[in-house]
């Protein structure tokens, strides 16, 4: 018996100094090599892991929103097409423009770089009304116009009055051939593309990381746990969640324009309530308490399908997959995957680590969750 | 000897119901005033007219700001204010919550009403975030502010708070939330303070507690108390003057003596059939 207690303590002291010497250094270094590695990696898995970053952002803009001011918005795929739509229309009608303007060789960048911009203030001049209207509304009413909303984007897009977005169709985006000089290469290709979506997100993370923990932040938490409480103490609250909305689509809008570069197109589906319920299913997944909760969740989201799509005759059901650890989740694991995770290693090595990678959750006895299936680290 | 908050026959009708009917009444700043009366007597409407949670049907609500950049509609406050002839107040009437609390007037909930998800420390630190004006800062470092966190420290320790400030409030006992509250409502130095039922739900040491730490923050704060209690011992206890509400109207104001041995008092508490 003794010898049982022995070797569980050898195990418990050997994982506790592994946990210690996981410091946020080592694991920026870590990551970093990670990152690079992943671009000499065969072209498909690059292709997924960028898809992965780019819901990864979605999701993480999403729950700025959700779960860091708690108003659950159902219509964020609005911006996340708007990003796309911005980038797409400039890449189409303005390529040339800039090729008479800074030449042939440079112009894919700068439409690049422009369309991004472009993205980024469309989505932006969108979510001001949109979200100014919203705020007014509060709980499933709130998600509900915004539902309505990302809706409306879509009918548009497809009824496509002005002539823009070449109705269900969407727009062809082509990032073209950069060649300066003795360089040229190939925005589109996937491992240019890949360093690029790399860069952008880890940009936006650190970004949005930051809002989360200024005052600003500070606040957004607090209108999130009590609405009333917060005007009492003298806080606009309906101000506040309207910077919040803008904050956070615009975030949104970025993710936007990298998935148009990555999926070559700009399409309608992107402000379907469909694309809108990706981000909540992958926050609600990964644990909206937390910061890497959504970034997570789009993990496990992207790579269980994908796991699923090597199964053809499991493929044609694999939204019933979702369903199902949906519900698992919803019934068994409120906290998510981090919070399971954490759970997870708090058990095994006892109280003694330091809180990881996140902000705070709730630690209300989850005790009975299960930690099977949430032994995939967050060292993406 | 100033008035702090004075309201003109203040009334609020919910359909057929008159929840507060006419009351006019002027709080002074010399002491601490207890509102009571018995349940359905139309105290926390009163509160939240006070608070810009509800509008009032008519009357009008004023009130002592010591910071003069806020409050609820700037005609309102210009105009009236100073054909009130006393300079010093502002009218709150239609400014909304936030509003009011920027104006100076903080309150305390009957039922806890804090920030139960965040450590008591972030609580705390949100309050004086507003309270600085730097809500809307998204660049710098919340904790990156030393002038704020000593402020927090400061009122922590007022409070008695220090020793649980990294808890996170929803694992605290009830007593602890209640001077979570208290200290959240501090938090951004009012003029006047409304507490609705400070020692609603309490055990008799928690009672003892805070009956002690209002005394203090009396005696140490520049903010008027304005108390709702359903205990009499500890309205006894804490007021220099008591008002009581019956059916939304003023059914007696003067010091406690006087107000408690007044035969319409407890009449209106007992019913007239009880001894």
């Amino acid at each position: 018996m003794s010898a049982t207690t022995d070797t569980g303590d050898r195990v418990r002291e050997f994982g506790a100094a592994v946990a210690d010497g996981w410091t946020r250094e080592r694991f920026g270094l870590l990551g970093a090599i990670g990152l690079i590695l992943m671009a000499f990696g065969p072209s498909f898995q690059i292709y997924l892991f960028t898809d992965f970053l780019v819901v990864a952002l979605f999701a993480l803009g999403f729950n700025l929103l959700y779960g860091y001011t708690g108003l659950l918005s159902f219509g964020h795929g609005l911006f996340y097409a708007g990003g796309a739509y911005g980038i797409a229309v400039v890449l189409r009608d303005l390529t040339p423009v800039f090729a008479d303007v800074v030449g042939a060789g440079v112009a894919p960048l700068v439409a690049f770089v422009v369309g991004g911009v472009v993205g980024l203030t469309l989505v932006v001049a969108v979510a001001v009304p949109v979200g100014w209207l919203s705020v007014r509304l509060e709980e499933i009413y709130f998600a509900l116009i915004t539902l309505a909303f990302g809706m409306l984007g879509y009918s548009l897009i497809i009824q496509d009055p002005a002539g823009l977005t070449n109705g269900t169709d969407g727009i062809i985006v082509l990032l073209g051939s950069v060649d300066l000089g003795g360089l040229s290469f190939r925005i589109g290709a996937r491992r240019t593309y890949y360093v690029l979506t790399v860069a952008v997100v880890l940009a936006a993370t650190y970004g949005t990381w930051r809002v989360v923990n200024s005052p600003f932040g500070t606040v957004c938490k607090a209108i999130r746990e009590s609405p009333d409480r917060a005007a009492a103490l003298g806080i606009d609250v309906r101000h506040h969640r309207w910077m919040t909305f803008i904050i956070s689509a615009a975030i949104v809008g970025i993710a936007g324009v990298l998935r148009a570069g990555l999926a070559s197109v700009a399409s309608p589906g992107l402000t379907h309530w469909s694309t809108s319920a990706i981000a909540v299913i992958a926050t609600v997944i990964g644990g909206a308490t937390y910061f890497s909760g959504p970034i997570v969740g789009a993990f496990i989201f992207l790579y269980i399908r994908w796991a699923i799509s090597r199964f053809p005759t499991l493929e044609a059901y694999w939204e019933l997959f979702f369903g199902a650890l949906l519900i698992g989740v919803v019934l068994y694991f409120k906290q998510g995957a981090v919070g399971g995770l954490l759970l997870a290693r708090d058990r095994l090595l006892g109280d003694g680590a330091d809180d990881a990678g996140g902000t705070e959750a709730d630690s209300t006895d989850d005790s009975r969750s299960d930690d099977a299936r949430t032994d995939r680290g967050d060292d993406s | 000897m100033t008035t702090v908050l004075k309201t003109e026959d203040l009334r609020k009708q919910f359909g057929e119901l008159t929840a507060v009917d006419g009351v006019s009444i002027e709080v002074d700043d010399s002491e601490i005033t207890s509102i009571i009366g018995p349940n359905g007597a139309g105290k926390t409407t009163f509160y939240n007219l006070l608070t810009g949670v509800l509008q009032p049907t008519a009357g009008s609500i004023w009130l002592r700001s010591g910071d003069a950049a806020v409050v609820g509609d700037g005609d309102a406050a210009g105009g009236d204010g100073r054909a009130g002839g006393d300079g010093g107040l502002r009218d709150i009437t239609d400014a909304e919550p936030h509003e009011v609390a920027q104006a100076g007037l903080s309150r305390s909930y009957q039922i806890t009403n804090i920030f139960e998800g965040l450590t008591v420390r972030e609580n705390v630190r949100v309050a004086r975030i507003s309270h600085e004006k730097t809500r809307l800062d998204f660049r710098s470092r919340a904790t990156g502010d030393e002038a704020l966190e000593a402020d927090i420290e400061e009122l922590l320790e007022l409070t008695g708070l220090t020793d649980i400030a990294d808890t996170k409030c929803d694992t605290l006992s009830h007593g602890e939330k209640r001077t979570v509250e208290i200290a959240l409502a501090l938090a951004i130095e009012p003029n006047v303070f409304l507490m609705d039922e400070p020692t609603a739900g309490m055990n008799p040491t928690e009672v003892t507690e805070i009956v002690s730490l209002i005394r203090e923050l009396d005696a140490d704060l520049d903010a008027t108390f304005v108390v709702t209690e359903h205990n009499m011992d500890v309205v006894t206890d804490i007021s220099d003057r008591i008002v009581v509400l019956a059916e939304g109207a003023i059914l007696a104001d003067g010091t406690p003596e006087d107000v408690l041995t007044d035969d319409r008092v407890t009449e209106a508490y007992l019913g007239s059939d009880s001894v």
